[in-house]
């Protein structure tokens, strides 16, 4: 399958990684659950020591988890670069502090929800990352596309992370791409109507029986998953016979709308790409992130 | 007649200012089929557009009807969005137009306030609005699991609810939008602005009947809990208001405001065309007033109904 990877450019991006943060008082920091009960959880961002992408998106004692590391720009339009430009697979490199110098993976982003860039490092380079410290991003994906497929568009998507999805051609109009699980279009919630290029879309997971229905009780932070009738072309939103194919980025959260949120990474009408079912397509092991052994938890 | 706690409310003053449109320099944003556009719709006064008007067809996205307001205070904005109730009577308290009295109608990116045309001829930007907030906190005491979001007690007289006699909430509405048409919005609580159903399917539109709403219709959303936050619940059940015009970007579309929702299957629905605050609030005439009929007008910034 050809693309048009030699005409894009690697370009720096760079954020901090950023604290957890809560509004400042009076605000309270409770959030409301979808049943309305009030609840105090870790926030997004923050060096996160025990949460690795392969890990399961559920079970955490916190609210929407992006597990590693967050970073942001503390410039807003700074920022803005960081999260249209960043891609899944991209190299980040720690430029300030005591481990300056070692490399980690971005795995995701968490869009309007908190504008943050996730980032994968091994164990031993976290024990050694602080608030504050740089990381640098190579940046190179953003414009990337399928030679022959020109209606199918990629998004947020690195060429080491195409190569390793092992999509095929499915005749002259579409493309098979392997996923863990099908998500219906009625159990995307929030993220609907937001940005395409630096969000994500949440499996909104309020109700049990429809999430155990359709196999997505067990979704892992990495698993590569797809949505049926849905287009994330330019923004996100139902389309019948559209569909988009995400990485889980973040996990379960307990608010109404909310829960293990996708940043998206293909997305075409039609039924250009056809899901195919298959276990195990996590970019921790996609992506060499982990040994297949380690990722039990 | 239901039974509500509105002797206990307090009705309390808060204010904005008419609110001028604004944009940015470089105003174009992607339609769902990928095409650049520049949209009007939102904020100012709105001469021609009022609730009751069809909610699709105009060259606008996000239209809000009437006269937005909007606070400078941040705290004050909070409250104006939080406190003000769909039937709250407004008064315009500066300017040329001082002493006009109108009525809220919606709250999304601004307070959507109704004024019969004659008052709004005179009405300039910057001028302020006060509004008697009565209704937050405001409860249906024989229907304890139906939640009531942004309804006045002035609203819940019009909206000819009736007990049935197995202890349900009958809610008279225009149409019914599914769970899997709730777009943007549901990354915020129910008490805040609205929900857009999404548009960007026109065929799924023209096939439920949906780009035939009124702004000020009455809709109601099956399977979608929105007591606390908005999601996906199954046998949940939400009513809501249409606030604001449809819009071409991809998961947007006409603003559904929460007006109750209830967790259990606690409301039944019936249709009734005529279920729209335009006319059961008072505000508009249909049998005196011509009136632009749904579907007159065809496309918005590249979106035609290509599907008829």
């Amino acid at each position: 399958m050809f693309d048009n990877r030699e005409q894009l450019i690697g370009i720096s991006v760079q954020g901090t990684i950023v604290s957890p943060e809560y509004p400042p008082l009076p605000a309270s920091p409770y959030l409301i659950g979808a049943d309305g009960t009030p609840q105090l959880l870790p926030s997004q961002g923050g060096i996160v020591y025990n949460v690795r992408v392969g890990d399961s998106a559920f079970g955490w004692l916190a609210d929407m988890v992006q597990p590693g590391v967050s970073i942001r720009a503390s410039a807003e339009s700074a920022n803005q670069a960081l999260n249209v430009l960043s891609c899944i697979g991209n190299e980040a490199i720690v430029v300030s502090g005591e481990a300056a110098g070692l490399r980690g993976t971005v795995i995701g982003k968490s869009g309007r929800f908190a504008e943050h860039v996730i980032v994968d490092f091994p164990a031993d380079v976290l024990e050694q990352l602080a608030i504050d410290d740089k990381i640098l991003v190579r940046a190179y994906g953003r414009s990337l596309a399928l030679t022959d497929y020109p209606e199918v568009v990629l998004r947020s998507i690195s060429p080491r992370l195409l190569d390793s999805l092992e999509i095929e051609a499915n005749g002259s109009d579409g493309v098979a791409v392997p996923v863990v699980a099908e998500v219906p279009a009625f159990l995307i919630g929030a993220g609907s109507g937001l940005m395409t290029e630096s969000g994500c879309i949440q499996i909104q997971t309020d109700h049990p029986g429809a999430l155990t229905e359709h196999g997505l009780d067990e979704l892992r932070l990495g698993d590569v998953v797809a949505v049926r009738d849905y287009d994330s072309r330019w923004g996100n939103g139902y389309l019948k016979d559209a569909v988009t194919v995400g990485i889980v980025g973040h996990g379960d959260s307990p608010r109404a709308g909310y829960g293990p949120g996708l940043t998206v990474v293909m997305a075409s009408t039609a039924n250009r790409i056809q899901p195919v079912l298959r276990s195990g397509r996590n970019i921790a092991e996609l992506l060499s992130l982990r040994e297949t052994a380690e990722a039990v938890a | 007649m239901l039974r509500t706690n509105a002797g206990s409310l307090v009705e309390v003053a808060v204010h904005g200012e008419v609110w001028p449109p604004s944009a940015a320099r470089d105003p174009y944003k992607a339609t769902s089929e990928g095409l650049a556009a520049v949209t009007l719709g939102m904020a100012g006064i709105c001469f021609q557009n009022r609730v009751g008007d069809p909610a699709f067809g105009w060259e606008a996205d996000h239209l809000e009807p009437g006269v937005s307001i909007r606070n400078r205070d941040d705290g004050a904005e909070h409250a104006l969005h939080y406190l003000a109730c769909i039937g709250n009577e407004a008064v315009v308290t500066s300017g040329l137009n001082k002493g006009a009295r109108g009525t809220v109608t919606g709250e999304h990116a601004h307070v959507m306030v109704d004024f019969p045309p004659d008052s709004i001829e005179l009405l300039a930007i910057g001028d302020k609005v006060q509004i008697k907030a009565y209704g937050t906190g405001l409860k249906l005491l024989d229907h304890p699991t139906v939640q009531l979001h942004k309804c006045s007690p002035a609203l819940l007289d019009a909206l000819e609810l009736v007990t049935l006699p197995d202890g349900r909430l009958q809610v008279p509405i225009v149409a019914e939008i599914p769970s899997h048409l709730m777009g943007s919005g549901a990354e915020l609580m129910a008490d805040y602005v609205d929900q857009d159903f999404m548009t960007g399917d026109r065929a799924e539109m023209a096939r439920l009947g949906l780009d035939r709403l009124r702004l000020g219709d009455v809709v109601a959303v099956r399977n979608q809990d929105h007591t606390w936050g908005r999601g996906y619940y199954e046998d949940a059940i939400t009513i809501g208001l249409i606030i604001h015009g449809d819009s071409a970007w991809t998961g947007h579309g006409p603003g559904v405001l929460d007006l109750m929702s209830s967790r259990q299957p606690a409301i039944v629905t019936t249709v009734d065309p005529q279920a729209n605050i335009a006319w059961r609030l008072g505000l508009r005439d249909l049998s005196t007033e011509a009136i632009r009929e749904p579907g007159a007008v065809s496309s918005y910034a590249g979106i035609v109904d290509a599907a008829r």
